[in-house]
């Protein structure tokens, strides 16, 4: 599975060095991308021509939207799908994908992340 | 006899417990229905103070606010909860629609994320709700796919509902209409901001929580 740096929307695939320590661009928060969405995504971001300061806020943005709990210095993989930045302000909510319980960003090993924002939903799982 | 002794103690133990498991109910809905106007109306009513305030911009609720041990009374029976006032949930939000409301930009993309925290937040918190009342604006068309997100989770989850539809005082409301959405809840028209209605909105209150 492909994931895209947030911050240069480089593209990496999965088990790259690049998710481990970092973007080249000094990013170190991916998207975590399916495989058949990702030529719809290289559309997209070649469409979308994001300043930098732009990506910068994204990346802001979506650091406090996931909490402050995560170590900022580490490499984070978000699966974002439940929720897209088209740009700074401008957010569209899949509501099917959240009220499904999916966990929005994963843990792997190895400094990277997997919080699930819907915890709470597990009480229902078990019920 | 140290069984019975123990038993007993047990059930009274229990009995306490359980008093103190508060029951909370939900206020969940769109943008700009009226959830924190009805939570002011209820608040109000029962406790004589305001909950939160309101806004004609939409997302001015956008964290979960939650007043506890609220107690009402109808004919004769009494029920106390806690009240859980939600961020309105959208599909899109747009910090654009916010600066043709007025506000500055920087201000208008803060608002456009918190308010998107705000929905993943009220969707957490679902689970946590032992009843839950529907706000619509009566004056909208009500078949959304907010509103029928909403109502079909709330039924998967056999969470019981209450529909309520907000903003009957205005001319535009269409109380007949959101019944006709959603045939198989019990919709009550009412307006928060004038009361009108509002006995009619507790006494469905008694009926979800039984």
């Amino acid at each position: 599975m492909p994931h895209q740096c947030v911050r240069c929307n480089s593209f990496y695939e999965d088990g790259a060095k690049e998710l481990l320590n970092g973007c080249g661009c000094g990013g170190k928060l991916f998207f975590f991308i399916k495989k058949e969405r990702l030529e719809d995504m290289k559309k997209i971001a070649d469409e979308i021509n994001l300043s930098d300061k732009d990506k910068e806020q994204i990346e802001q943005d979506v650091f406090d939207l996931v909490g402050s709990e995560i170590d900022r210095d580490q490499p984070v993989i978000l699966d974002l799908e439940a929720i897209r930045v088209l740009r700074p302000g401008k957010y569209e909510l899949d509501l099917v994908h959240l009220f499904k319980k999916e966990p929005l960003i994963f843990r792997l090993e190895e400094g990277k992340y997997m919080i699930d924002l819907v915890q709470s939903f597990e009480k229902f799982r078990k019920k | 006899m140290i069984n019975i002794v123990r038993s007993f103690i047990n059930k009274v133990l229990r009995g306490i417990f359980k008093k103190k498991k508060n029951f909370k109910l939900g206020l969940y809905g769109p943008p700009n229905g009226g959830k924190t106007t009805l939570a002011n109306r209820i608040c109000k009513d029962w406790l004589g103070q305001d909950m939160g305030t309101v806004s004609n911009i939409a997302h001015e609720t956008r964290e979960v606010q939650i007043k506890e041990e609220i107690s009402i009374k109808s004919k004769g029976k009494e029920l106390t909860f806690n009240l859980v006032d939600t961020p309105g949930i959208a599909t899109k939000i747009d910090f654009e629609d916010f600066i043709k409301s007025g506000m500055k930009e920087k201000q208008a993309k803060e608002r456009a994320k918190e308010a998107t925290k705000g929905v993943i937040d009220a969707i957490k918190w679902l689970d946590e709700m032992d009843a839950v009342v529907i706000v619509l604006d009566a004056t909208k068309d009500p078949y959304t796919q907010v509103n029928v997100t909403i109502v079909g989770n709330l039924q998967a989850r056999n969470i019981p509902v209450l529909i309520v539809a907000n903003k009957s005082d205005l001319k535009k409301a269409d109380i007949k209409k959101v019944q006709a959405a959603y045939p198989q809840y019990n919709v009550i028209g009412i307006s928060a901001k004038y009361g009108n209605n509002i006995d009619q909105f507790y006494e469905g209150l008694f009926a979800i929580a039984g």
